[in-house]
């Protein structure tokens, strides 16, 4: 009986925009390394530019991550930090998954 | 439905594991490597053609060659797109803790306790541990070239001629063949973007 709610519940605590696998794992790299360059997370995600520029874009709008444009040996270089913001969604989603994934298999 | 939901998260986590392990591999760049090699090669060599300039140059050549790979280090994480100073800070804290152990076996060499080989022994083993510990918590090759380090410990009690340089060649080819087995970080991710 209380299943069901369970699960809308856990479901509802699951961050849209963390959902997808690639935004999910800039997310969690990001809190490794204080910054990422743009070229580092497309050789990590295995994305293509494009892809990869979506994805960071929407985790920018979202506010869960920092843009900064520099030059590294006269080059200009993307690089993304997590913010607080960010950083506490990436803990809530966690949680979700960690609750759905013990739901299915409880011990 | 829980059990679907449930297998993507899985599958996504696999997903994010694999992206993070990748991240952690071969941080560290060859230049480091070869540095190494080349005061190893020198400075054991010395013990056996020169013993008398052994401490000079190691004297000069450890902090160099510290702040040298400091900088390399930090050049070339740039240069791979990362910046993390809680792992610089980590790295720092771990080679110049080692340095400082060497530092401080100093005065028993002074003294008598540590006198002529035993030193050069006793920082041996100092630098084993400091290799392994490094290698258990971060860049694996450095446990097999603490291996080489304690092989060379052995070698300078079982010969009795040319041990030294013998075991500076035996560190050096590990870290030269480590430093080709792990490639450089780097030097294809940058680009204009």
């Amino acid at each position: 009986m209380t299943e069901e709610p369970d699960l809308r519940g856990r479901l509802d605590a699951v961050d849209r925009l963390l959902e997808h696998r690639v935004r999910l794992a800039i997310a969690v790299l990001l809190t490794r390394y204080d910054r990422l360059s743009f070229p580092r997370l497309k050789t990590l995600t295995g994305e293509t530019d494009g892809s990869l520029g979506a994805h960071t874009r929407r985790l920018e709008q979202a506010g869960y991550v920092r843009v900064k444009k520099e030059f590294v040996d006269r080059k200009p270089v993307t690089w993304y930090a997590l913010t607080d913001e960010g950083r506490e969604a990436l803990d809530d989603h966690l949680t979700a998954l960690e609750g759905l994934i013990g739901d299915a298999d409880p011990r | 439905m829980t059990v679907e939901h449930a297998n993507k998260a899985r599958e996504d986590l696999g997903y994010v594991r694999e992206v993070v392990d990748r991240a952690e591999r071969g941080l560290m760049p060859r230049t480091i490597w070869y540095l190494w090699a080349g005061i190893v090669l020198v400075g054991f060599t010395l013990a056996d053609l020169a013993p008398g300039r052994v401490g000079l140059f190691w004297l000069v050549a450890a902090p160099t060659g510290f702040l040298a790979s400091a900088w390399l280090g930090r050049r070339s994480a740039r240069a791979a797109g990362v910046e993390c100073r809680r792992r610089a800070a980590a790295h720092m804290l771990h080679w110049s803790g080692m340095l400082v152990a060497i530092l401080l076996l100093v005065p028993l060499a002074a003294t008598g306790p540590l006198a002529g080989e035993a030193m050069g022994q006793a920082i041996l083993v100092v630098v084993a541990l400091g290799y392994f510990l490094a290698g258990v918590h971060g860049h694996r090759p450095l446990m097999w070239i603490s291996l080489l380090v304690i092989a060379g410990y052995g070698l300078t009690f079982l010969l009795e001629a040319w041990a030294w340089t013998i075991a500076g060649v035996l560190v050096a080819l590990g870290m030269i063949v480590a430093a080709n087995a792990a490639g450089s970080p780097g030097a294809a991710e940058m680009r204009r973007d």
